[in-house]
């Protein structure tokens, strides 16, 4: 039965969309599901050969970047002193925004499928190794209490209990990356390969062609969501269940002094440098393209580099901070309007979870075509690429309120709108800042890969312009300029979610 | 394998700045059981904790046998069952039973027998959220039984079970241990089933936990509900009650 509503909603949809993209005629902006289906036969050869390079870069990054996730939770799992500095390395390397990392990539490999497929596997661990961790860890402490009755380790209580338990929890990881590594192969391949989707993306995108644009990002987000909905038909058959997985509230101890996490800030800063200078060093990595932090620090030390990188920074920034706070505004605010009327939400949280999906840099260009090349047009694509994980997550949140919560505002015979205020939106928060959180690299994504493809402005563009003038000095110092600035607003948003559920979730922030 | 004894000496424990347990001394004997009751919070689960390995005390220490908790864990000696049945949800009854022997390295341990013994024949192949909650926490308890340890410890095993099934279990499952030689120790917050199950009843205060009356229950061996009428069993309980509210 809803199969069949499933298949009379698109087709209505697509019936609409023919007719929009008709009501304008000579428009360069929509292309309508005619002109896709033709240009999808006129390019079949061309399309399917561009599907099965991205699509098999994909496949590797996604089998490396949830190997990594898997091999490192479990390292911290058996190893639970090396936590702390392991997840803040696994999250200043997720933070770094991946079309700043695709050409860093791109002069170490060279030509080749190298960048892509690590891009791939970036795009997807950090995810995947927050929900595993998730997973490892609920478990109640009667399981690892009678692993130790028996004598038993932390091995045995790895092997025994914790992976079976984590299997529904990795299952979703698996099915947020399928998505996402496209994504990554996909960035990887605007960086400059030969072949490939996001190629054929690029030229579509230069030349305007509205037509190819649509056919492509109709193309990606298609096999995109097959893939997602491929992970989740293998992990409803193997686990039966997928859990409600928030990314969880950073676990500060409270009592940790702000003296205890500078020194904590410092020697990770530390730990990351040594690390780019040895890795640099013991691959002999040729000190023309691959720069050290010495180099970076040179580079800044003059007032006119720091000027151009700054100033292109601020331009950045200008336009990635309204589509964020869009985008999370947006975002809670259909959820918590959703509560009011659950019947609307039933219908929407099924294309929610759909569209959440959709890698959305994928669509980029179309957004970028609709709303135009200025601040609109990015604040749009940063917004949209907010909003629906930032929708999901603040629906699951609202639906966490205790029952009997909300029971009790009942026999008070209290209104809707007491309980949304008093009860509902709390048990929001939660969900509400991991999202806030999770967003922050997001957004920086979003906005460097539009400044990449189409506006010509902000860090993105000077990245873009580095690789044509090989000037590497402001390569990396972009790169270095994007961690700091990236994690700093995560910790930012991190700072004030403890603040905040401190009152609001004191049982989360322990 | 026979019961050990259990040897607390002037064994302390605090939570930060929190006192669980003041210096206390106690020895338990091998093969009998004996029930720790005190009010809410006092540090009864602590002291069960401390006994099985799992928290170390700051200071005193625990023989079972003339061996450390550590060292019987690890050879398969202890066993425990808590409040809650903590079954793994992914086995069946059959596979979170044998899960115990396993764990305690026994193989070759009879557990159709124990699932017959326990009373959940014919769902072997359930998984736990296919059952009641008595009959998880029979599965819970057989887990704990099936390595014969030396040592079984028992925290409100019963706690969450309703009235009638635990009136059944407190009758049908210590017969089961009396007659390997365990040696149990037994949280409860129900005096009564303290002294229907235990040879000996150890009253503790408010925290700091301290022992303030022990008392031998002398009753018959075989045991069954019918024993709570006699003046023996109502003479126990007025002993121990009083201990209770005089430190109250």
């Amino acid at each position: 039965m809803s199969y069949v509503r499933g298949l009379f909603w698109t087709c209505l949809a697509l019936v609409l969309w023919e007719f929009l993209a008709r009501a304008v005629p000579n428009n360069v902006l929509i292309a309508s599901p005619m002109a896709v289906a033709a240009y999808l036969q006129n390019n079949a050869a061309l399309l399917g050969r561009a599907s099965v390079e991205t699509l098999i870069n994909a496949t590797w990054g996604f089998v490396y970047g949830n190997g990594a996730a898997v091999v490192l939770a479990a390292f911290i799992m058996v190893f639970p002193q090396s936590d702390r500095t392991l997840s803040a390395l696994a999250l200043l390397v997720f933070c770094i925004p991946l079309i700043a990392s695709g050409p860093i990539l791109r002069i170490l490999f060279g030509p080749g499928a190298g960048p892509q497929i690590m891009l791939a596997a970036l795009a997807v661990y950090y995810t995947t190794l927050l929900a595993l961790l998730v997973g490892l860890r609920a478990v109640s402490q009667n399981w690892t209490d009678l692993m130790a009755i028996y004598g038993r380790g932390r091995m045995s209580t790895l092997i025994r209990v914790r992976a079976r338990a984590c299997l529904p929890y990795l299952f979703v990881g698996l099915q947020i990356s399928a998505p996402a590594a496209f994504l990554g192969a996909m960035i990887g391949e605007f960086t400059g390969a030969e072949r490939g989707l996001g190629v054929l993306t690029l030229r579509a995108m230069r030349g305007l062609e509205t037509d190819a644009t649509w056919t492509l990002a109709c193309l990606a987000a298609l096999i995109a969501m097959a893939g997602y909905g491929v992970i989740g038909w293998l992990g409803q058959r193997t686990v039966g269940y997928a859990p409600v997985i928030l990314m969880s509230a950073p676990a500060t101890r409270t009592n940790r002094t702000l003296w205890y996490r500078l020194w904590e800030v410092a020697l990770i800063s530390a730990l990351v440098l040594i690390l780019w200078q040895v890795s640099m060093d013991a691959f002999e990595l040729n000190r023309f393209f691959a720069k050290r932090p010495w180099d970076v620090v040179l580079f800044l030390s003059e007032a006119e580099n720091r000027t151009i990188l700054l100033s292109a920074l601020g331009e950045t920034l200008s336009f990635a901070a309204p589509g964020y706070l869009a985008g999370l505004g947006l975002g809670a605010g259909l959820a918590v309007l959703l509560v009011l009327s659950p019947g609307l939400s039933r219908a929407a949280m099924p294309v929610a979870v759909a569209l959440r999906a959709v890698p959305i840099i994928t669509t980029a260009p179309l957004l970028v075509l609709a709303f135009g090349r200025g601040l609109v047009g990015t604040m749009v694509v940063v917004a949209v690429m907010i909003f629906f994980p930032t929708f999901v997550a603040c629906q699951q949140g609202l639906r966490q309120t205790p029952g009997q919560i909300v029971d009790l505002f009942k026999v008070y015979d209290a209104g809707r709108a007491r309980l949304l205020r008093a009860a509902q939106i709390p048990a929001m928060l939660p969900a509400f800042f991991a999202s806030a959180r999770m967003a922050v690299p997001a957004a920086l994504l979003a906005v460097t890969t539009v400044e990449w493809l189409a506006t010509g402005k902000g860090i993105g563009v000077l990245m873009a312009m580095t690789a044509s003038t090989s000037d590497y000095n402001m390569l990396w110092s972009c790169v270095a300029i994007l961690a700091i600035v990236a994690v700093a607003f995560y910790a930012a948003v991190a700072a004030l979610e403890r603040s905040v559920l401190r009152v609001y979730a004191s049982e989360q922030v322990s | 394998m026979v019961g050990v004894d259990v040897r607390c000496s002037e064994i302390a424990k605090r939570f930060g700045t929190t006192e669980a347990v003041a210096p206390f001394s106690v020895s338990l004997v091998a093969g009998q059981t004996t029930a720790l009751v005190g009010p809410s919070g006092c540090g009864k689960s602590t002291i069960l904790r401390m006994i099985a390995g799992l928290e170390a005390p700051d200071s005193g220490n625990i023989t079972l046998g003339s061996d450390t908790p550590k060292d019987v864990a690890r050879r398969g000696g202890l066993a425990m069952a808590f409040q809650d049945p903590s079954l793994l949800p992914w086995r069946s009854v059959r596979a979170n039973i044998a899960l115990g022997a396993e764990l305690a390295r026994k193989l070759g341990a009879d557990v159709d027998a124990l699932i017959d013994l326990v009373g959940l024949k014919g769902f072997a192949d359930h998984r736990p959220a296919e059952l009641s909650g008595g009959m998880r926490q029979r599965a819970a308890i057989a887990r704990s039984l099936i390595s014969a340890p030396q040592v079984l410890l028992l925290d409100e095993p019963f706690g969450a079970v309703d009235a009638m099934t635990r009136r059944r279990l407190n009758v049908d499952l210590p017969p089961l241990w009396r007659s390997r030689g365990t040696t149990v120790v037994l949280v409860t917050h129900s005096v009564q089933e303290a002294i229907l199950l235990s040879d000996r009843v150890l009253v503790l205060s408010p925290r700091p936990a301290r022992l303030i009356a022990d008392i031998s229950v002398d009753l018959p061996s075989a045991r069954d509900n019918s024993l709570v009428a006699t003046d023996n069993f109502i003479a126990v309980s007025r002993a121990v009650f009083a201990a209770l509210e005089e430190d109250a």
